[in-house]
């Protein structure tokens, strides 16, 4: 809980700018791109695309490192056990009962990293380049029914305040002199309860006043609830759309009406 | 039409054998400033809670006698049509902001309430004038002082247009600065905009200065009600029902115990200086003559 950060990073650079119901769409197809492909090289173009949004978009450097520390360390572990695991083809390179490693095998091992990377970066575009509210916005907005929305929010919303409070009950406690770093794996789960508890009670008795304020602010008087700023295409977010959508339609109609493999 | 009606006013939450209120009769008059003083448990939460019809419907229980806002009676109206009457605001600043921009928290309830969205933007950027908090639309609740989002909640209750603010204890979690700034609005919006004010405190401090009136109350029961000089005047009665008395109603009473000839009762350091200033002065005065 305390590790959260939220991705999202200050720029009004077009991708900001697009709506994030075409945002999300453009996720959608980029993922499905990325999971149609298989070749090497065909993928590795891809994630330079991708490179090349995120640098349009000016994501902050130390954010994008930190949020692709454990994409890296993902894909290092693929590399390495993919052609472990799948020997298959040839030529082969290596060949010691049990352990055959094969070029195919490596390079599919390769290409699934890439592809990996490409879906993290896919992800990732949305989420720094879409504020949470945008992107709550947009999900009601696509159908999502809006007391599901408002939990959404409402759950990252109160991450940071969760995490303040589970940092001041672990301090109220050390100060008691209980030591929540010593001891083997049990002795730390247990002495975690300590910090459970209250954790605990704390949110309940705050789920409590939000229920009395949310309803003290007419929450669920009307059906028909209107939205301070309604979100409105403009012709550039059409245009957007369609380009998301053709990303994945032609490579995907190439592959399976045509059968040309990609 | 009083703002708030109660006449002999009882009520038991479900589950309690005990009276949270136990025969309460207190109006409070449109425009009026007034602050419910009194202990954890003495009943000032319960009615701040009926005041916009959380007790009895969110809060469940047995209520009798009369308890009425603007006219309307708790009872049969729902939270959702008294909520545009009375806003509340409660004594925790976090656990009520739940919204990811200060925008949507303020925008929230005309929301719900169907208001068309330039009209929403309209009251939005009204209500965070009136609380001195305007340009902050973009600004994420969490990252506010406490100070800070006790205003923004008040904004959110303004911009359903209420003719009363309700408060539980605001100032609870705030630092000295944020507490004068909450004080400093609420008594802006009740000069200048005719709101009337209902306040719970169990420090008398901040009521002696701003309210009309002061209800005392204990175990359920208010058990005295009235200008605050009148009520707050004694310190060590104020202590005995768990409230903070006026700092200067302290040194009015140790002034009176120790001086002779010096009856003081004042509540405030303005009434306190003209005391003395014209009780020293006249004493100069009759050694001189």
């Amino acid at each position: 809980m305390t590790g959260f950060i939220d991705l999202y990073t200050e720029a009004g650079t077009f991708l900001h700018r697009t709506d994030p119901r075409v945002k999300i769409v453009a996720v959608a197809t980029l993922s499905l791109l990325a999971l149609i492909m298989s070749n090497l090289v065909n993928l590795l173009v891809l994630a330079a695309v991708m490179v090349v949004l995120i640098l349009f978009g000016r994501a902050s450097f130390k954010k994008t490192m930190l949020a692709f520390s454990y994409v890296f360390r993902v894909m290092a572990l693929i590399v390495v056990l993919w052609p472990l695991f799948n020997p298959g083809g040839t030529p082969v390179l290596f060949d010691l009962w049990p352990i055959k490693i094969t070029e195919p095998g490596i390079l599919a091992g390769i290409a699934t990293a890439v592809r990996i990377f490409c879906l993290a970066a896919a992800w990732y575009l949305l989420m720094f380049t879409t504020s949470q509210r945008d992107l709550v916005r947009g999900l009601v907005k696509m159908g999502l029914r809006f007391d599901f929305g408002l939990s959404l929010a409402m759950s990252l919303r109160f991450l940071p305040t969760f995490s303040a409070i589970v940092e001041s009950i672990k301090e109220a406690q050390r100060a008691r002199g209980l030591e929540l770093d010593k001891g083997n794996f049990r002795k730390r789960a247990k002495d975690y309860v300590a910090v459970l508890v209250p954790t605990v009670i704390t949110a309940l008795k705050m789920a409590d006043t939000l229920s009395l304020a949310l309803q003290s602010r007419a929450y669920g008087a009307r059906a028909d609830r209107t939205y301070v700023r309604e979100l409105k295409m403009r012709a550039g977010d059409y245009v957007a759309l369609f380009i998301a959508v053709a990303v994945f339609a032609i490579p995907a109609t190439v592959k399976y009406i045509f059968s040309v493999p990609l | 039409m009083q703002a708030l009606h109660l006449r002999d006013a009882r009520f038991r939450y479900k589950g309690s054998t005990a009276w949270a209120l136990d025969g309460v009769s207190l109006d409070v008059e449109k425009g009026e400033f007034v602050t419910i003083l009194g202990a954890n448990g003495s009943g000032k939460s319960t009615i701040c809670l009926m005041s916009n019809g959380l007790v009895p419907h969110a809060l469940p229980g047995d209520l009798e006698g009369t308890a009425e806002v603007f006219g309307l009676d708790v009872r049969s109206h729902p939270v959702t049509e008294l909520a545009t009457k009375v806003g509340i605001i409660f004594q925790e600043p976090e656990s009520q902001l739940f919204c990811m921009s200060v925008e949507e928290e303020v925008a929230f309830g005309p929301e719900n309430l169907a208001v068309p969205s330039d009209e929403i933007r309209e009251r939005v950027e009204w209500a965070l004038e009136l609380v001195g908090m305007e340009g902050y639309n973009d600004r994420s609740p969490f990252s506010l002082s406490g100070g800070q989002k006790q205003r923004v909640a008040i904004a959110a209750a303004l911009s359903m247009r209420p003719d009363m603010l309700v408060l539980d204890e605001p100032a609870y979690a705030l630092d000295p600065v944020g507490r004068v700034e909450l004080y400093q609005v609420l008594k802006g919006l009740k000069e200048h905009h005719g709101m009337t004010v209902l306040l719970a405190e169990c420090d008398s401090e901040e009521a002696a200065k701003y309210s009309d009136k002061v209800a005392l109350m204990k175990d359920g029961r208010v058990i005295s009600y009235g200008k605050p000089r009148d009520v707050l005047g004694d310190p060590e009665r104020l202590r005995a029902l768990g409230v903070t008395p006026p700092q200067v109603s302290e040194v009015s009473a140790l002034l009176k115990e120790r001086l002779e000839g010096a009856d003081f009762s004042f509540i405030s350091v303005d009434e306190a200086e003209r005391a003395i200033n014209e009780k020293f002065t006249n004493r100069k005065r009759g050694r001189e003559q």
